[in-house]
């Protein structure tokens, strides 16, 4: 039932798109039925004093899952979310222009969405991210509001983010302490009344972000500054619904909190504190919006320090004046949105100069204001009312409690006085354009809702289950709540007497009271301070940025080589005493090879030309390769050997582009590097001697060869880990080379090449035809080239049993493809040109889609075989060939984009006797007139 | 002990490498890194056993641990891709390859 309630509004989203493009802004009306709908159902299928359970595993590892608890807190909210959304969705249909309505409706269907699922979720997971998701509707509603209103949704979203993060660490808090993300058991652990830091750390955090969605000081600032949103949102995120986000979550937790005296001092001081800021601010306005958005602030403060209070009376009276609020105050945003709407303004001073007749409007704004005043016979005055009982009756002695009744009864003064200049601001106008009444489509949601507040005022009893229901949950203990108009002559009607006759005063010298007021201004503007956090952030980030931000690759690269040594001097004296070494990890011709590769390394290191630095580095890879292969390694050797000649044919292709001699580097400068340097080396070596080699064979490689051959069929156990075992980071790595083939093709066409550099040549050598110089290769290349195919596919094929398989064979398909390329007179000659990006996309599919088949039998990439024709075919020989494509094409990207200069449009076809193959483009090169032989005017240069 | 001096020369090698200005030096600086982590994988797998891990299973005393040897193998072939990619680095762009930001300082620090 409750997951039927909640699809059923979801489903309101996606539906919002078509249908607001189909009927425009006609599909309010629709979609306020799914919202009604759910509301019924969770009528039919909850009670106030009942709890509904559902739960579905969303990360059962975690213990986290979809959970739903209906409640009777969790019942008022919903009917909240879901009756205001329905009745601001009507609304809308007329408040709307011809423009584009289908983001609005959207984000409006979405956060009805999510305020639903944060008020019904038991899992604190599923809470945080609704929270989340309230917040970013908010944030793409006030946007959407044009121009203007970019800067304001930028300051909300980083407020209200602010709270959400602050709600975060209290959830991981206690989801680490408590051992479980269900809030419902959260609440009942008994780590609350024991747990003295835990509490008072639990309560900060989740005031703070209470106070950031509730616009509560010192976080009230966004309030009135999202106003820029259009009406229609005001009413539902910034009335109703999303700043009452705040007030659920403290309401939620004050049976666990209720009696931490943190937040008790937080929640009334910072209630009492924004009510009088905001009912103050409340009356400085001339803009009835912004009135409103003051007056929402005020009225929300009562509410948090009513929570704060924490009594079950209190409580009791902040979930009336919650009901009450959202009635009163969604009528009365959405009734300035009717004036706004006919009048064209909605500031009291240039509606001064307007007479609006409208009578219904102004009847039910008189009604909705009356009831935000506290008159009585509304429901507004109950809400009053029971709130000042419950403070006088509040528990910290007498003193306090007449201090907090003061404080909140000099807000209720206020708000009788802002809740007429909004009225009298709004219709007590005397000038000539005559403003006339709307349609009643458009005031008739507003009416019935300032209505209700008359109607459940003079009879409030209908209130009684489901405010009980709330105060209960919230309280921690059964309440009965018998709400009436008349509980005889006390103590609280006294102060609502003094009140209203303050109030009337406040009213008839209003004129008094702004000139009082106007010249107010406070020290400090809450936006200021935003916005100056905003810019200190995003200075301090350029600061600390400046630190590392050289593009000079040498200061990046020393700071890891210093850390490894750091570690190194750090963890030696904390290696204690090491496992003996199994076996003997050294052989006596080890030695032979460690000397080869010492050379390399001194020389690469040493070398002062480029060429020579190419050769030395491949010095150093063919000693791996055979390191690779004395260590038992057959296929990682071969890997190796090809890898190599592939990097060198590339590198060669590469090296006339760039100087032929490396700059001197200075003594001061080569002395630091080759210190770092050694220590690093050092660190590395000792890392290595002391923790490797000092245990038998791990059971995941004695797993791999006592099953492997079994399990898969292929003898090559190696193989069998790359295709069969851990196919999965296989095809991860083939993407990887797929994206870096992707990457250096697009690099290429974004950024030119450099330019290759002039070389002096030998005229008259045979050296320096090309045709001449390549003859031998290209005789060779006609024997080899076959074979290499040949044997590139026998590779391929036999991987599984025997040294080979899918990585292997591309390379050595890759070095035939180099040698056709060297073979070449010329270079747009080679016959290389294969659509290389599609083979690295068919590698990355084919290898994406074997593991697809794999689902055939359960899993993705799980081995299957078949017999066709008695040749046995398996997946893994289809994911081999996927990994072969993808490599080919790596390999064939980089010698056509680096092999081969892209034809020049601007330049004059070569006059050369190659000229005219149809399939090769003509290239040219400019500046490497050696691959010209045939341009005589070469040697005059 | 062979394996440790290994690793060891080429990290040292591969560091001195990055300390230089220019973009190739510092290329092949990664080539002989790689050629380190592959060699100190190998090594995480032990290198008293030595005998390729082939067939049906038989005596495992002498077999060399064959996870690894699987890693390294990938991790080959991706080194290559981003050498190859380094270099169109270098090649593109400023002419030459001298990677330093030319930031006064560090124009000094050459100077001097």
């Amino acid at each position: 039932m409750l997951f039927l309630a909640l699809a059923v509004t979801l489903a309101a989203c996606p539906l919002a798109a078509p249908l607001s493009r189909l009927v425009g802004r006609q599909a309010g009306a629709v979609l306020a039925l799914p919202l009604l709908l759910s509301a019924a159902l969770l009528l039919a299928g909850g009670s106030p004093h009942a709890v509904v359970e559902q739960w579905l595993p969303w990360m059962p590892s975690l213990g986290v899952g979809l959970g739903l608890r209906l409640d009777g807190l969790g019942l008022v909210f919903s009917l909240l979310v879901l009756v205001v959304g329905a009745g601001v969705m009507l609304y809308s249909t007329r408040y709307l222009g011809r423009e584009r309505t289908a983001s609005f409706y959207v984000l409006m269907t979405a956060f009805a969405a999510a305020m639903l699922l944060l008020v019904l979720s038991d899992d604190l997971v599923v809470m945080f991210v609704a929270w989340e998701a309230t917040t970013f509707c908010s944030f793409f509603l006030i946007a959407r509001s044009g121009e203007g209103a970019r800067e304001p949704a930028i300051r909300t979203l980083l407020v209200t983010a602010a709270g959400g993060l602050s709600l975060l660490a209290a959830v991981v808090v206690m989801i680490v302490v408590t051992g479980t993300t269900r809030l419902s058991e959260v609440l009942a652990h008994p780590v609350w009344g024991s747990d003295a830091a835990f509490t008072v750390l639990v309560a900060v955090l989740l005031a703070v972000a209470a106070f950031t969605k509730s616009a509560q000081f010192p976080f009230q600032s966004w309030l009135p500054d999202s106003m820029v949103a259009i009406t229609p949102v005001s009413t539902y995120l910034h009335a109703a619904a999303m700043v009452k986000a705040g007030i659920y979550l403290l309401l939620r937790f004050s049976p666990a909190l209720a009696d931490v005296a943190v937040w008790n001092v937080l929640l009334v001081s910072c209630g009492l504190t924004t009510a009088l800021l905001g009912a103050v601010s409340a009356l400085r306005r001339h803009d009835l919006k912004e009135l409103l958005a003051y007056s929402t602030m005020s009225q929300l403060g009562l509410l948090v320090a009513m929570i704060g209070v924490g009594t079950p009376a209190a409580l009791t009276a902040a979930v009336v004046h919650t009901v009450a609020h959202a009635v009163f105050k969604s009528a009365l945003f959405m009734l300035v949105g009717v004036v706004d709407h006919e009048a064209g303004t909605r500031d009291m001073r240039r509606l001064a100069g307007m007479r609006l007749r409208m009578p219904a409007t102004a009847a039910a704004m008189g009604l909705a204001a009356a009831s935000m005043a506290g008159v009585p016979l509304l429901l507004g005055f109950i809400s009053k009312e029971s709130m000042f009982a419950a403070l006088i009756e509040s528990p910290w002695g007498p003193g306090l409690a007449a201090l907090m009744t003061a404080a909140a009864a000099l807000t209720s003064v206020f708000t009788v006085a802002y809740s007429a200049r909004l009225v009298l601001g709004a219709f007590s106008g005397r000038g000539d354009r005559l403003v006339r009444e709307a349609s009643p489509l458009f005031w008739g949601v507003p009416a019935l809702a300032a209505a209700a507040s008359l109607a459940l005022g003079a009879y409030p009893a209908p209130l009684d289950a489901g405010i009980g229901g709330a105060a209960s949950v919230a309280a921690g203990s059964e309440q009965e709540v018998h709400l009436a108009l008349w509980h005889g002559l006390n103590a609280e009607l006294a102060v609502s007497a003094v009140v209203i006759a303050l109030g009337v005063a406040l009213v008839l010298g209003r004129r008094r009271v702004d000139v009082v007021l106007a010249p107010l201004r406070s020290p400090v503007s809450g936006l200021g301070v935003v916005d100056a956090l905003r810019a200190g952030l995003i200075r301090g980030g350029g600061v600390v940025g400046g630190w590392s931000g050289s593009t000079s690759p040498r200061r990046h690269l020393a700071v890891p080589a210093v850390c490894l040594a750091l570690i190194a001097l750090v963890g030696l004296p904390g290696l204690g005493e090491l496992p003996p070494v199994a076996g003997d990890r050294s052989r006596p011709w080890d030695w032979a090879l460690v000397a080869l590769l010492a050379a390399g390394v001194i020389a690469a290191v040493r070398v002062r030309t480029r060429i020579a630095a190419v050769v030395v580095t491949g010095v150093v890879g063919f000693s791996m390769m055979l390191w690779f292969f004395v260590l038992g390694a057959v296929d990682v050797a071969v890997t190796q050997l090809l890898v190599e000649v592939l990097t060198v044919c590339v590198m060669v292709l590469l090296l006339k582009r760039l100087p032929a001699r490396f700059a001197r580097q200075t003594l001061r400068r080569r002395i630091p590097a080759a210190v770092i340097a050694l220590a690093a080396g050092l660190a590395t070596a000792l890392g290595v001697w002391a923790l490797t080699g000092r245990r038998g064979l791990s059971p995941a490689a004695e797993y791999y060869l006592r099953e492997g051959y079994e399990a898969t069929g292929g003898s090559n156990i190696v193989n069998t880990i790359l295709v069969d075992f851990r196919a999965l980071d296989t095809l991860g790595e083939l993407t990887v080379l797929g994206v870096a083939g992707v990457a250096i093709v697009a690099l290429l066409r974004a950024r030119p090449l450099a330019a290759s550099r002039e070389v002096d040549r030998v005229t008259g050598s045979p050296l320096e035809d090309a045709w001449q110089n390549g003859a031998f290769l290209r005789t060779a290349t006609r024997v080899i080239g076959p074979i290499i195919v040949v044997m590139s596919v026998v590779l391929l094929f036999r991987g599984h049993y025997e040294p080979g398989g899918g990585f292997i064979a591309a390379l050595v398909g890759g070095a035939g493809f180099a040698l056709l390329y060297l073979a070449a007179p010329r270079d747009h000659r080679a016959r290389i040109r294969w659509p290389y990006l599609l083979l690295i996309g068919l590698g990355v599919v084919l290898g994406t889609g074997t593991g697809l088949l794999g689902y055939l039998e359960g899993s993705f990439l799980k081995p299957l075989g078949t017999e066709v024709l008695g040749v046995s075919l398996s997946t893994p020989l289809l994911f081999d060939v996927g990994v072969y494509l993808a490599v080919i094409g790596v390999i064939l990207a980089s010698l056509n984009k680096l092999g081969r200069d892209d034809p020049d449009p601007a330049a004059e076809p070569p006059q050369d006797p190659d000229a005219g193959d149809a399939a090769d483009a003509p290239g040219r090169r400019p500046h490497t007139p050696h691959y010209h032989p045939t341009h005589r005017e070469v040697k005059t240069r | 002990m062979t394996v440790a001096i290994t690793a060891g020369l080429l990290v040292a090698g591969a560091v001195y490498l990055f300390m230089q200005k220019e973009m190739l030096r510092v290329i092949l600086g990664f080539i002989l890194l790689g050629h380190a982590g592959n060699m100190i994988l190998l090594a995480a797998g032990g290198t008293s056993r030595r005998e390729e891990p082939f067939g049906a299973p038989g005596d495992l005393s002498a077999v060399a641990d064959p996870l690894p040897q699987a890693f390294v193998l990938t991790a080959i072939v991706i080194a290559f891709s981003i050498t190859i990619f380094m270099l169109v680095l270098a090649v593109t762009g400023r002419e030459g390859d001298d990677a330093t930001d030319g930031s006064p300082e560090e124009r000094t620090e050459d100077a001097r």
